[in-house]
Protein backbone atom coordinates (compact mmCIF):
# COMPACT_ATOMS: atom_id res chain seq x y z
CA UNK A 1 0.00 0.00 0.00
CA UNK A 2 2.85 2.52 1.01
CA UNK A 3 4.63 1.86 -1.86
CA UNK A 4 2.04 2.93 -4.36
CA UNK A 5 0.89 5.66 -2.03
CA UNK A 6 4.39 6.67 -2.39
CA UNK A 7 4.77 6.30 -6.13
CA UNK A 8 1.85 8.44 -6.53
CA UNK A 9 3.22 11.04 -4.68
CA UNK A 10 6.22 11.34 -6.36
CA UNK A 11 3.80 11.95 -9.87
CA UNK A 12 2.39 14.76 -8.59
CA UNK A 13 5.57 15.98 -6.95
CA UNK A 14 8.71 14.90 -9.48
CA UNK A 15 8.38 18.68 -11.01
CA UNK A 16 8.59 20.43 -7.99
CA UNK A 17 10.61 18.04 -6.48
CA UNK A 18 13.24 17.96 -9.63
CA UNK A 19 14.35 21.79 -8.89
CA UNK A 20 13.95 22.17 -5.37
CA UNK A 21 16.83 19.10 -4.88
CA UNK A 22 18.89 21.10 -7.10
CA UNK A 23 18.39 24.39 -4.78
CA UNK A 24 19.14 22.59 -1.64
CA UNK A 25 22.60 21.46 -3.42
CA UNK A 26 23.18 24.64 -4.35
CA UNK A 27 22.48 26.97 -1.96
CA UNK A 28 25.33 25.75 0.44
CA UNK A 29 27.79 25.90 -1.60
CA UNK A 30 27.08 29.55 -3.48
CA UNK A 31 26.44 30.90 0.52
CA UNK A 32 30.19 30.68 0.45
CA UNK A 33 31.41 31.36 -3.16
CA UNK A 34 32.81 34.17 -2.39
CA UNK A 35 34.93 33.31 0.25
CA UNK A 36 37.06 31.84 -2.59
CA UNK A 37 37.18 34.92 -4.34
CA UNK A 38 40.68 36.46 -4.75
CA UNK A 39 41.27 38.92 -1.55
CA UNK A 40 38.94 37.61 -0.11
CA UNK A 41 40.55 35.95 2.81
CA UNK A 42 41.05 38.42 4.94
CA UNK A 43 41.06 36.80 8.66
CA UNK A 44 41.45 39.43 10.78
CA UNK A 45 39.01 39.81 13.28
CA UNK A 46 37.33 42.19 11.01
CA UNK A 47 37.57 40.08 8.22
CA UNK A 48 35.98 37.17 10.11
CA UNK A 49 33.07 39.51 11.16
CA UNK A 50 32.67 40.59 7.38
CA UNK A 51 32.34 36.71 6.68
CA UNK A 52 29.86 36.04 9.07
CA UNK A 53 27.71 38.85 8.49
CA UNK A 54 27.76 37.83 4.72
CA UNK A 55 27.04 33.89 6.13
CA UNK A 56 24.44 34.82 7.97
CA UNK A 57 22.67 36.97 5.20
CA UNK A 58 21.76 33.75 3.30
CA UNK A 59 20.08 32.42 6.40
CA UNK A 60 16.46 33.98 4.95
CA UNK A 61 17.05 31.93 1.49
CA UNK A 62 17.58 28.24 3.45
CA UNK A 63 14.61 29.18 5.75
CA UNK A 64 12.56 30.30 3.16
CA UNK A 65 13.67 26.76 0.58
CA UNK A 66 12.83 24.76 3.78
CA UNK A 67 9.51 26.41 3.84
CA UNK A 68 8.91 26.01 0.11
CA UNK A 69 9.81 22.31 -0.13
CA UNK A 70 7.50 22.00 2.74
CA UNK A 71 4.77 23.30 0.98
CA UNK A 72 4.92 21.86 -2.50
CA UNK A 73 5.40 18.53 -0.98
CA UNK A 74 2.25 18.92 1.33
CA UNK A 75 -0.25 20.08 -1.27
CA UNK A 76 1.03 17.41 -4.06
CA UNK A 77 0.42 14.86 -1.15
CA UNK A 78 -3.81 15.31 -1.70
CA UNK A 79 -3.21 15.78 -5.10
CA UNK A 80 -4.90 12.55 -6.71
CA UNK A 81 -7.52 12.54 -4.09
CA UNK A 82 -8.30 16.24 -4.41
CA UNK A 83 -8.92 15.51 -8.09
CA UNK A 84 -11.93 12.67 -7.27
CA UNK A 85 -13.28 14.66 -4.64
CA UNK A 86 -11.30 12.41 -2.17
CA UNK A 87 -14.36 9.59 -3.17
CA UNK A 88 -11.96 7.24 -4.06
CA UNK A 89 -9.58 7.58 -0.96
CA UNK A 90 -12.77 7.07 0.83
CA UNK A 91 -14.25 4.05 -0.93
CA UNK A 92 -11.03 2.21 0.02
CA UNK A 93 -10.46 -0.49 2.27
CA UNK A 94 -8.21 1.07 4.46
CA UNK A 95 -8.45 2.56 7.90
CA UNK A 96 -8.97 6.71 7.07
CA UNK A 97 -6.20 7.36 9.49
CA UNK A 98 -3.96 4.74 8.47
CA UNK A 99 -4.79 6.45 5.08
CA UNK A 100 -3.11 10.29 5.87
CA UNK A 101 -0.16 8.35 7.69
CA UNK A 102 0.57 6.56 4.26
CA UNK A 103 0.05 10.06 2.66
CA UNK A 104 2.03 11.91 5.51
CA UNK A 105 4.90 9.09 5.34
CA UNK A 106 5.15 9.15 1.65
CA UNK A 107 5.43 12.99 1.77
CA UNK A 108 8.36 12.56 4.61
CA UNK A 109 10.41 10.53 2.39
CA UNK A 110 10.20 12.60 -0.57
CA UNK A 111 11.44 15.49 1.53
CA UNK A 112 14.22 13.31 2.46
CA UNK A 113 15.81 13.65 -0.88
CA UNK A 114 16.15 17.34 -1.35
CA UNK A 115 17.58 17.30 2.84
CA UNK A 116 20.75 14.54 1.61
CA UNK A 117 21.10 17.06 -1.26
CA UNK A 118 21.11 19.93 0.87
CA UNK A 119 23.54 17.76 3.65
CA UNK A 120 25.38 17.17 0.48
CA UNK A 121 25.68 20.71 -0.62
CA UNK A 122 26.71 21.80 2.72
CA UNK A 123 29.98 19.27 2.83
CA UNK A 124 30.46 19.88 -0.55
CA UNK A 125 30.77 23.86 0.15
CA UNK A 126 32.76 23.28 3.69
CA UNK A 127 35.11 20.67 2.01
CA UNK A 128 35.79 23.52 -1.00
CA UNK A 129 37.07 26.76 1.68
CA UNK A 130 39.73 27.04 4.02
CA UNK A 131 38.73 28.26 7.39
CA UNK A 132 40.75 29.78 9.95
CA UNK A 133 41.01 28.34 13.17
CA UNK A 134 38.74 30.65 14.63
CA UNK A 135 35.98 29.83 12.64
CA UNK A 136 33.90 26.21 12.33
CA UNK A 137 32.12 24.30 10.13
CA UNK A 138 28.41 23.18 11.09
CA UNK A 139 27.34 21.55 7.70
CA UNK A 140 24.98 18.64 9.83
CA UNK A 141 23.94 20.73 11.91
CA UNK A 142 22.84 23.14 9.34
CA UNK A 143 21.33 20.41 7.60
CA UNK A 144 19.08 18.69 10.53
CA UNK A 145 17.52 22.38 11.13
CA UNK A 146 16.86 22.11 7.41
CA UNK A 147 15.10 19.14 7.99
CA UNK A 148 13.15 20.08 10.66
CA UNK A 149 12.15 23.18 9.63
CA UNK A 150 10.81 21.82 6.28
CA UNK A 151 9.02 18.93 8.05
CA UNK A 152 7.24 21.91 10.36
CA UNK A 153 6.12 23.97 6.81
CA UNK A 154 5.12 19.83 5.17
CA UNK A 155 3.08 19.36 8.49
CA UNK A 156 1.36 22.39 8.79
CA UNK A 157 0.64 22.62 5.03
CA UNK A 158 -0.56 19.03 4.70
CA UNK A 159 -3.04 19.57 7.58
CA UNK A 160 -4.72 22.38 6.17
CA UNK A 161 -4.55 20.84 2.39
CA UNK A 162 -6.03 17.75 3.44
CA UNK A 163 -9.36 19.88 4.92
CA UNK A 164 -12.01 20.91 2.62
CA UNK A 165 -12.42 24.34 0.91
CA UNK A 166 -14.40 25.33 4.26
CA UNK A 167 -11.56 24.53 6.26
CA UNK A 168 -9.08 26.92 4.84
CA UNK A 169 -12.52 29.26 4.58
CA UNK A 170 -12.15 29.06 8.44
CA UNK A 171 -8.62 29.28 8.59
CA UNK A 172 -8.63 32.54 6.14
CA UNK A 173 -11.33 33.69 8.38
CA UNK A 174 -9.18 33.51 11.60
CA UNK A 175 -6.21 35.23 9.70
CA UNK A 176 -8.47 37.70 8.36
CA UNK A 177 -10.16 38.56 11.48
CA UNK A 178 -7.14 39.09 13.23
CA UNK A 179 -5.84 41.98 10.65
CA UNK A 180 -9.19 43.35 11.82
CA UNK A 181 -8.87 43.21 14.99
CA UNK A 182 -5.49 44.59 15.04
CA UNK A 183 -6.56 47.80 12.59
CA UNK A 184 -9.37 48.67 14.97
CA UNK A 185 -7.40 48.61 18.39
CA UNK A 186 -4.46 50.45 16.14
CA UNK A 187 -7.21 53.00 15.31
CA UNK A 188 -8.80 53.68 18.86
CA UNK A 189 -5.02 53.89 20.21
CA UNK A 190 -5.62 50.85 22.44
CA UNK A 191 -2.12 49.93 22.58
CA UNK A 192 -2.76 46.27 22.75
CA UNK A 193 -1.29 44.57 18.90
CA UNK A 194 -2.97 41.24 18.05
CA UNK A 195 -1.34 40.36 15.38
CA UNK A 196 2.73 40.68 17.22
CA UNK A 197 1.17 38.60 19.93
CA UNK A 198 0.02 35.45 17.44
CA UNK A 199 2.96 36.02 15.48
CA UNK A 200 5.16 36.08 18.59
CA UNK A 201 3.76 32.90 19.92
CA UNK A 202 3.96 31.33 16.90
CA UNK A 203 7.82 31.73 15.97
CA UNK A 204 9.24 31.89 19.57
CA UNK A 205 9.98 29.19 21.78
CA UNK A 206 7.63 26.24 21.86
CA UNK A 207 5.79 28.18 18.71
CA UNK A 208 6.23 25.81 15.96
CA UNK A 209 7.92 27.96 13.45
CA UNK A 210 10.46 28.85 15.73
CA UNK A 211 12.82 26.72 13.93
CA UNK A 212 12.31 29.17 11.01
CA UNK A 213 13.90 32.33 12.84
CA UNK A 214 17.22 33.18 14.14
CA UNK A 215 20.52 32.46 12.44
CA UNK A 216 21.27 30.19 9.90
CA UNK A 217 24.68 29.77 9.84
CA UNK A 218 26.83 27.04 8.41
CA UNK A 219 30.04 28.63 9.38
CA UNK A 220 30.51 30.16 12.87
CA UNK A 221 32.22 30.60 15.58
CA UNK B 1 -32.58 -15.39 3.21
CA UNK B 2 -30.02 -12.89 5.30
CA UNK B 3 -30.36 -9.85 3.33
CA UNK B 4 -26.49 -8.01 1.79
CA UNK B 5 -27.79 -5.00 2.61
CA UNK B 6 -30.22 -3.74 5.86
CA UNK B 7 -31.30 -0.21 6.83
CA UNK B 8 -33.08 0.13 9.44
CA UNK B 9 -34.69 3.97 10.81
CA UNK B 10 -31.70 5.60 8.56
CA UNK B 11 -32.06 9.50 9.34
CA UNK B 12 -29.86 12.27 6.99
CA UNK B 13 -30.38 15.60 6.24
CA UNK B 14 -28.22 18.15 3.87
CA UNK B 15 -29.00 21.64 4.84
CA UNK B 16 -33.03 22.44 4.83
CA UNK B 17 -34.06 21.68 1.29
CA UNK B 18 -33.20 17.63 1.34
CA UNK B 19 -33.32 15.01 4.00
CA UNK B 20 -33.70 11.13 3.89
CA UNK B 21 -36.30 9.77 6.77
CA UNK B 22 -36.90 6.58 8.28
CA UNK B 23 -35.29 4.63 5.44
CA UNK B 24 -35.30 0.77 5.54
CA UNK B 25 -33.70 -1.24 2.89
CA UNK B 26 -34.05 -5.30 2.54
CA UNK B 27 -31.26 -6.09 -0.22
CA UNK B 28 -31.38 -9.79 -0.27
CA UNK B 29 -28.03 -11.64 -0.02
CA UNK B 30 -27.41 -12.99 -4.62
CA UNK B 31 -29.83 -10.72 -5.63
CA UNK B 32 -29.68 -8.13 -8.15
CA UNK B 33 -31.44 -5.02 -6.73
CA UNK B 34 -32.29 -2.00 -9.21
CA UNK B 35 -32.55 1.13 -6.81
CA UNK B 36 -34.83 3.65 -8.90
CA UNK B 37 -35.87 6.90 -8.33
CA UNK B 38 -35.89 10.03 -10.42
CA UNK B 39 -33.14 12.73 -10.19
CA UNK B 40 -32.58 13.90 -6.70
CA UNK B 41 -34.28 10.97 -4.74
CA UNK B 42 -31.53 10.26 -2.78
CA UNK B 43 -30.04 7.20 -4.38
CA UNK B 44 -26.25 8.36 -4.42
CA UNK B 45 -26.90 10.13 -1.10
CA UNK B 46 -27.85 6.33 0.75
CA UNK B 47 -25.15 4.63 -1.31
CA UNK B 48 -22.96 7.44 0.13
CA UNK B 49 -24.58 6.03 3.52
CA UNK B 50 -24.28 2.73 3.04
CA UNK B 51 -20.27 3.47 2.34
CA UNK B 52 -20.01 5.50 5.22
CA UNK B 53 -19.13 8.46 2.83
CA UNK B 54 -21.70 10.63 4.94
CA UNK B 55 -22.68 10.25 8.21
CA UNK B 56 -26.35 9.03 9.33
CA UNK B 57 -28.08 11.32 12.15
CA UNK B 58 -30.07 8.13 13.37
CA UNK B 59 -30.87 4.37 12.48
CA UNK B 60 -28.68 1.46 11.67
CA UNK B 61 -26.62 0.14 8.68
CA UNK B 62 -25.69 -3.56 7.98
CA UNK B 63 -23.65 -4.64 5.09
CA UNK B 64 -22.26 -8.13 4.60
CA UNK B 65 -23.17 -8.80 7.92
CA UNK B 66 -20.99 -5.92 9.23
CA UNK B 67 -22.07 -2.48 11.20
CA UNK B 68 -21.68 0.61 8.80
CA UNK B 69 -19.30 3.02 9.82
CA UNK B 70 -18.01 0.88 12.77
CA UNK B 71 -17.07 -2.13 10.39
CA UNK B 72 -16.59 -0.01 7.01
CA UNK B 73 -12.79 -1.67 6.29
CA UNK B 74 -14.14 -4.78 6.47
CA UNK B 75 -17.09 -4.04 4.50
CA UNK B 76 -15.16 -2.22 1.61
CA UNK B 77 -12.72 -5.13 1.32
CA UNK B 78 -15.58 -6.87 0.23
CA UNK B 79 -17.57 -4.41 -1.92
CA UNK B 80 -16.88 -3.29 -5.56
CA UNK B 81 -17.92 0.25 -5.92
CA UNK B 82 -18.61 2.64 -9.35
CA UNK B 83 -19.66 5.91 -8.45
CA UNK B 84 -21.53 8.33 -10.38
CA UNK B 85 -18.64 10.53 -11.38
CA UNK B 86 -15.25 8.81 -12.09
CA UNK B 87 -13.47 9.11 -9.13
CA UNK B 88 -10.01 7.78 -9.83
CA UNK B 89 -7.13 9.95 -9.93
CA UNK B 90 -7.21 11.04 -14.39
CA UNK B 91 -3.74 12.13 -14.49
CA UNK B 92 -2.79 7.90 -13.71
CA UNK B 93 -2.36 5.90 -17.07
CA UNK B 94 -5.02 2.62 -16.66
CA UNK B 95 -1.79 0.40 -16.00
CA UNK B 96 -1.10 3.11 -12.82
CA UNK B 97 -5.03 3.12 -11.68
CA UNK B 98 -4.60 -0.65 -11.82
CA UNK B 99 -1.16 -1.43 -9.14
CA UNK B 100 -2.67 1.49 -7.12
CA UNK B 101 -6.32 -0.03 -7.22
CA UNK B 102 -4.78 -3.59 -6.43
CA UNK B 103 -2.33 -2.79 -3.71
CA UNK B 104 -5.39 -2.13 -1.30
CA UNK B 105 -7.29 -5.01 -2.41
CA UNK B 106 -6.01 -9.04 -1.07
CA UNK B 107 -8.67 -10.10 -3.73
CA UNK B 108 -7.61 -8.72 -6.19
CA UNK B 109 -6.72 -11.06 -9.43
CA UNK B 110 -4.72 -9.63 -12.03
CA UNK B 111 -5.80 -12.17 -14.64
CA UNK B 112 -9.40 -11.30 -13.93
CA UNK B 113 -8.54 -7.67 -14.62
CA UNK B 114 -6.24 -8.43 -17.99
CA UNK B 115 -9.36 -10.69 -18.98
CA UNK B 116 -11.87 -7.19 -18.68
CA UNK B 117 -9.18 -5.22 -19.82
CA UNK B 118 -8.93 -7.22 -23.17
CA UNK B 119 -12.88 -7.28 -23.07
CA UNK B 120 -13.42 -4.11 -23.03
CA UNK B 121 -10.21 -3.18 -25.37
CA UNK B 122 -8.92 -0.77 -23.12
CA UNK B 123 -5.05 0.30 -23.61
CA UNK B 124 -3.19 -0.21 -20.38
CA UNK B 125 -0.97 2.63 -21.20
CA UNK B 126 -3.33 5.57 -21.79
CA UNK B 127 -4.40 7.84 -19.45
CA UNK B 128 -7.32 8.18 -18.12
CA UNK B 129 -7.99 11.75 -18.54
CA UNK B 130 -7.47 10.68 -22.55
CA UNK B 131 -10.71 7.92 -21.99
CA UNK B 132 -13.94 8.71 -23.35
CA UNK B 133 -16.67 8.44 -21.37
CA UNK B 134 -17.50 4.84 -22.21
CA UNK B 135 -14.21 3.82 -21.64
CA UNK B 136 -14.04 5.46 -18.40
CA UNK B 137 -17.13 3.42 -17.53
CA UNK B 138 -15.71 0.54 -18.62
CA UNK B 139 -12.49 0.84 -16.92
CA UNK B 140 -14.45 1.79 -13.67
CA UNK B 141 -15.96 -1.62 -13.73
CA UNK B 142 -12.71 -3.66 -14.32
CA UNK B 143 -11.77 -1.70 -11.27
CA UNK B 144 -14.69 -2.75 -9.37
CA UNK B 145 -14.54 -6.64 -10.60
CA UNK B 146 -11.17 -7.74 -10.51
CA UNK B 147 -11.24 -7.04 -6.93
CA UNK B 148 -13.86 -9.89 -7.00
CA UNK B 149 -16.42 -8.28 -4.74
CA UNK B 150 -19.09 -9.85 -3.09
CA UNK B 151 -21.16 -6.78 -3.76
CA UNK B 152 -21.29 -4.42 -6.18
CA UNK B 153 -22.11 -0.92 -5.48
CA UNK B 154 -23.21 0.48 -8.92
CA UNK B 155 -24.47 4.14 -8.94
CA UNK B 156 -25.72 4.81 -12.04
CA UNK B 157 -23.43 3.51 -13.61
CA UNK B 158 -24.65 3.50 -17.29
CA UNK B 159 -25.18 6.82 -17.28
CA UNK B 160 -24.42 9.00 -20.73
CA UNK B 161 -22.82 5.98 -21.82
CA UNK B 162 -24.29 4.48 -25.62
CA UNK B 163 -26.69 1.58 -25.48
CA UNK B 164 -23.45 -0.24 -27.23
CA UNK B 165 -21.20 0.40 -24.09
CA UNK B 166 -24.23 0.19 -21.88
CA UNK B 167 -24.70 -3.63 -22.73
CA UNK B 168 -21.02 -4.53 -22.53
CA UNK B 169 -21.05 -3.31 -19.26
CA UNK B 170 -24.28 -4.70 -18.00
CA UNK B 171 -23.22 -8.13 -19.19
CA UNK B 172 -19.95 -8.17 -17.63
CA UNK B 173 -22.24 -7.19 -14.32
CA UNK B 174 -23.99 -10.21 -15.38
CA UNK B 175 -21.70 -12.62 -16.13
CA UNK B 176 -19.72 -11.81 -12.51
CA UNK B 177 -22.92 -12.55 -10.94
CA UNK B 178 -23.48 -15.31 -12.63
CA UNK B 179 -19.65 -16.70 -11.82
CA UNK B 180 -19.63 -15.90 -8.27
CA UNK B 181 -23.11 -15.29 -6.98
CA UNK B 182 -22.45 -11.98 -5.49
CA UNK B 183 -25.00 -9.19 -4.90
CA UNK B 184 -25.68 -6.04 -6.63
CA UNK B 185 -27.39 -2.66 -5.64
CA UNK B 186 -27.92 -0.62 -9.03
CA UNK B 187 -28.87 2.58 -8.66
CA UNK B 188 -30.47 4.24 -12.14
CA UNK B 189 -33.02 6.57 -13.13
CA UNK B 190 -33.34 4.17 -16.90
CA UNK B 191 -35.87 1.97 -15.59
CA UNK B 192 -36.00 -0.54 -18.74
CA UNK B 193 -32.09 -1.21 -17.86
CA UNK B 194 -33.43 -2.43 -14.59
CA UNK B 195 -36.02 -4.26 -15.74
CA UNK B 196 -33.83 -6.44 -18.08
CA UNK B 197 -31.41 -7.19 -15.21
CA UNK B 198 -32.50 -7.25 -11.93
CA UNK B 199 -34.78 -9.26 -9.79
CA UNK B 200 -35.77 -6.92 -6.80
CA UNK B 201 -36.56 -3.17 -7.16
CA UNK B 202 -36.74 -0.64 -4.63
CA UNK B 203 -38.10 2.61 -5.44
CA UNK B 204 -37.06 5.95 -3.74
CA UNK B 205 -38.23 9.37 -4.24
CA UNK B 206 -37.52 12.51 -2.41
CA UNK B 207 -35.35 10.53 0.36
CA UNK B 208 -37.99 7.85 0.71
CA UNK B 209 -38.30 4.14 0.15
CA UNK B 210 -41.46 4.24 -1.71
CA UNK B 211 -41.86 0.74 -2.65
CA UNK B 212 -39.81 -2.74 -2.45
CA UNK B 213 -40.72 -6.04 -3.92
CA UNK B 214 -39.46 -8.66 -6.68
CA UNK B 215 -39.37 -6.93 -10.32
CA UNK B 216 -42.11 -9.93 -10.77
CA UNK B 217 -44.42 -8.49 -8.32
CA UNK B 218 -43.84 -5.32 -9.52
CA UNK B 219 -44.52 -6.17 -13.22
CA UNK B 220 -47.26 -8.72 -13.15
CA UNK B 221 -49.22 -6.97 -10.27
CA UNK B 222 -49.66 -3.29 -11.68
CA UNK B 223 -52.12 -2.89 -14.27
CA UNK B 224 -54.10 -0.36 -16.10
CA UNK B 225 -58.05 -0.68 -15.68
CA UNK B 226 -60.91 1.13 -17.73
CA UNK B 227 -63.95 1.78 -15.78
CA UNK B 228 -67.14 2.73 -16.24
CA UNK B 229 -70.20 3.90 -13.89
CA UNK B 230 -67.93 3.72 -11.25
CA UNK B 231 -69.40 5.85 -7.54
CA UNK B 232 -67.16 8.30 -6.32
CA UNK B 233 -66.41 6.30 -2.84
CA UNK B 234 -66.13 2.70 -3.37
CA UNK B 235 -65.26 0.87 -0.43
CA UNK B 236 -62.16 -1.77 0.29
CA UNK B 237 -60.99 -2.49 -2.88
CA UNK B 238 -59.15 -5.76 -2.70
CA UNK B 239 -56.25 -4.31 -4.93
CA UNK B 240 -53.90 -1.45 -3.65
CA UNK B 241 -55.33 1.92 -6.06
CA UNK B 242 -52.65 4.10 -7.28
CA UNK B 243 -54.16 6.58 -9.46
CA UNK B 244 -58.09 7.06 -10.04
CA UNK B 245 -58.69 9.68 -13.12
CA UNK B 246 -61.01 10.58 -15.97
CA UNK B 247 -60.18 8.94 -19.07
CA UNK B 248 -59.05 11.56 -22.08
CA UNK B 249 -60.69 11.86 -25.73
CA UNK B 250 -64.16 10.56 -26.60
CA UNK B 251 -63.71 7.46 -24.22
CA UNK B 252 -66.03 7.78 -21.49
CA UNK B 253 -65.24 6.12 -17.68
CA UNK B 254 -62.14 6.60 -16.02
CA UNK B 255 -58.61 5.45 -16.11
CA UNK B 256 -57.60 3.43 -12.60
CA UNK B 257 -54.03 2.17 -11.88
CA UNK B 258 -53.75 -0.68 -9.68
CA UNK B 259 -50.91 -2.88 -7.92
CA UNK B 260 -51.68 -6.70 -6.88
CA UNK B 261 -54.18 -7.04 -9.41
CA UNK B 262 -55.52 -10.65 -10.01
CA UNK B 263 -58.51 -11.62 -12.83
CA UNK B 264 -60.85 -12.99 -10.22
CA UNK B 265 -61.33 -9.30 -8.88
CA UNK B 266 -63.24 -8.39 -11.61
CA UNK B 267 -66.40 -9.27 -9.70
CA UNK B 268 -65.55 -6.22 -6.97
CA UNK B 269 -66.88 -3.88 -9.67
CA UNK B 270 -69.75 -5.57 -11.14
CA UNK B 271 -70.62 -5.53 -7.08
CA UNK B 272 -70.31 -2.10 -6.66
CA UNK B 273 -72.46 -1.02 -9.71
CA UNK B 274 -69.39 0.09 -11.85
CA UNK B 275 -68.15 -2.22 -15.02
CA UNK B 276 -64.89 -2.91 -16.07
CA UNK B 277 -64.27 -2.65 -19.79
CA UNK B 278 -60.81 -3.45 -20.09
CA UNK B 279 -57.41 -4.49 -18.32
CA UNK B 280 -54.36 -3.24 -19.60
CA UNK B 281 -50.85 -4.57 -18.54
CA UNK B 282 -47.88 -2.01 -17.63
CA UNK B 283 -44.66 -2.16 -18.51
CA UNK B 284 -41.97 -1.07 -15.68
CA UNK B 285 -41.85 2.36 -16.33
CA UNK B 286 -45.47 3.02 -16.50
CA UNK B 287 -45.65 1.35 -13.01
CA UNK B 288 -42.68 3.50 -11.79
CA UNK B 289 -44.02 6.27 -12.61
CA UNK B 290 -47.73 5.24 -11.48
CA UNK B 291 -46.33 4.10 -8.16
CA UNK B 292 -44.18 7.87 -7.76
CA UNK B 293 -47.62 9.81 -8.77
CA UNK B 294 -49.39 7.95 -5.92
CA UNK B 295 -46.72 8.31 -3.35
CA UNK B 296 -46.30 12.11 -4.03
CA UNK B 297 -50.62 12.09 -3.81
CA UNK B 298 -49.70 10.54 -0.84
CA UNK B 299 -47.50 12.59 0.96
CA UNK B 300 -49.25 15.82 1.64
CA UNK B 301 -51.90 14.12 3.07
CA UNK B 302 -49.29 12.09 5.51
CA UNK B 303 -48.00 15.13 6.45
CA UNK B 304 -51.04 16.61 8.16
Amino acid sequence: MFRVILQSHWNWSKLLLGPGVVAAFALPILSVQQINEPGYADWSPWGTAGLLRDVESWGIWYAALAAGLGLAIATSAWGSDHRGGHVYALSLPVERWRYVLFRYASGAVLLGVPILSFWLGALLAIASIDLPDSLHAYPTELAVRFALASLVAFTVFFAISAGTMRTAGYILAVIGGLLVAQLLLATAGAGVDPLEYVVDRLTSWPGPFEVFTGRWMLIDV
Amino acid sequence: MSNAIETRGLEYRIGRSFEIRDLALNVPEGSIYGFLGPNGAGKTTTIQLLLAMRRARAGSITVLGKRVPQEITAVLSRTGYVPERPHVDPSLKIDEALRFHAAFYRSWDDKEGERLLAQFDLDRSRRIKRLSKGETGKFLMVLALAQRPDLLLLDEPTDGLDPVVRREVMTAVVDYVSQRGATVFISSHLVHEVERMCNWIGVMDKGRLVSEMTTDSFKSGIKRLRVTGAPQSMADPPFVLLSRQPSEGVIEGELWVVRGWQAPMRDYFESAGARLTEVTDLDLEDGFVELLRTSRSRQPLEGR
